[in-house]
């Protein structure tokens, strides 16, 4: 992964594919370290970038969701 | 037999033609890289036969490959050439990008195959720019600067009336425009990259767009375009990083006219930026 200016860059060999994330999916994805619950990453949203705590968990529901479709996680990654 | 020689990218390459019908075709392709005689870098031998028109590029590992008309061969002898020079030279980023210079600044043009990538190119030259390349857009990473490519433009099918293309040579591939007649003329030297265009024709968009893009989106979509990224550090992500930052734009084509307009005018807002 690269991240340039707060987006990331992933480049999956695997499926020789490379994905740009905006800067919410790149904080996300910063997270998805399995250190990190869904719920934590939601409350860095809000920190981040000045929104509820719903409108954070919503963003990470999505973003988690098309991780896993571009079969980006790992299981129990998260 | 005749031997044509071409100079690209400081790699010489010479060129066999055992059918006076093969010097023709490939001379019309490439003749504006003709280089002098010298040791050769790449040799090949292209055999033909005219009736029926059937062709075999002999490549300079030995191995013969058939094509069965010319648009063929000058495909397959275009490909093969591209990864030949990627092998010489992984020093260049190679971007498949059409690429054409004004004022000694030279614009990129990313589209894929069939996305009106050449099309435009040929229009642009009727705006003042000159003709470097429709296909192959070879980087130095270091200087940012793009070199000339200038194989024979083609396009799929002619473009509208108001862009009329000159006696071309059709072949199966489509039409090629010999570099002689380019409104604007030829690069001959690497020129310093100013912008970047992602193409995207809406064929019911009411008229062109443009809409500058962020230096990753840049990096991402350049990096989809580039034939040789693992020649590079970071596996290529550097590379293509590198040159995002540069301006880059989305264009959504439309009608050619104002779309080349629009180009003109989003070089100009960036030349007024760099010069204050």
């Amino acid at each position: 992964m690269r991240l340039v200016e707060h987006e990331a860059i992933i480049l999956d060999r695997e499926a020789n594919q490379v994905h740009q994330l905006n800067a919410t999916a790149s904080l996300v994805w910063q997270r998805c370290d399995g250190q990190h619950t869904a719920v934590q990453i939601a409350e860095a949203l809000t920190g981040a970038f000045h929104v509820d705590l719903e409108t954070a968990r919503a963003a990470v529901v999505t973003a988690l969701r098309r991780f896993a479709e571009l079969g980006l996680l790992r299981p129990g990654r998260i | 037999m005749d031997t044509l020689t071409l100079n690209v990218l400081n790699q010489v390459i010479r060129v066999h033609c055992a059918h006076p019908m093969v010097e023709s075709l490939l001379s019309m392709a490439y003749g504006a890289m003709r280089g002098d005689p010298g040791g050769a870098d790449l040799e090949y031998t292209v055999r033909g036969d005219a009736s029926p028109e059937r062709f075999h590029v002999v490549r300079p590992d030995g191995e013969s490959i058939a094509a069965p008309d010319g648009g063929a061969l000058l495909a397959l002898f275009d490909a093969d050439v591209a990864v030949a020079l990627q092998r010489r030279r992984p020093d260049l980023y190679f971007l498949h990008a059409a690429v054409l210079v004004r004022d000694d600044a030279a614009v990129l043009l990313v589209a894929r195959s069939g996305g009106g990538k050449s099309t435009l190119c040929w229009a642009l030259t009727h705006y003042g720019f000159r003709y470097a390349s429709d296909e192959l857009g070879p980087v130095d990473l270091t200087r940012l600067h793009v070199h000339p490519y200038p194989r024979t433009l083609m396009v799929k099918r002619d473009p509208p009336a108001s862009f009329p293309m000159p006696n071309g040579v059709r072949t199966s591939g489509g039409i090629h425009v010999p570099t002689h007649v380019m409104p604007g003329g030829l690069v001959r030297a690497p020129s310093a990259i100013v912008a970047v265009f992602f193409l995207h024709h809406v064929p019911d968009a009411p008229g062109p767009s443009v809409r500058r893009l962020s230096t990753a989106e840049s990096a991402t979509r350049l990096y989809a375009n580039a034939l040789n990224p693992l020649a590079h550090g970071g596996e290529g992500i550097d590379g293509a990083v590198r040159i995002a930052a540069r301006p880059c734009f989305e264009l959504v084509t439309a009608e050619l006219a104002p779309t080349c307009a629009l180009v003109a005018t989003t070089l100009a807002t960036i030349s007024w930026g760099r010069r204050r």
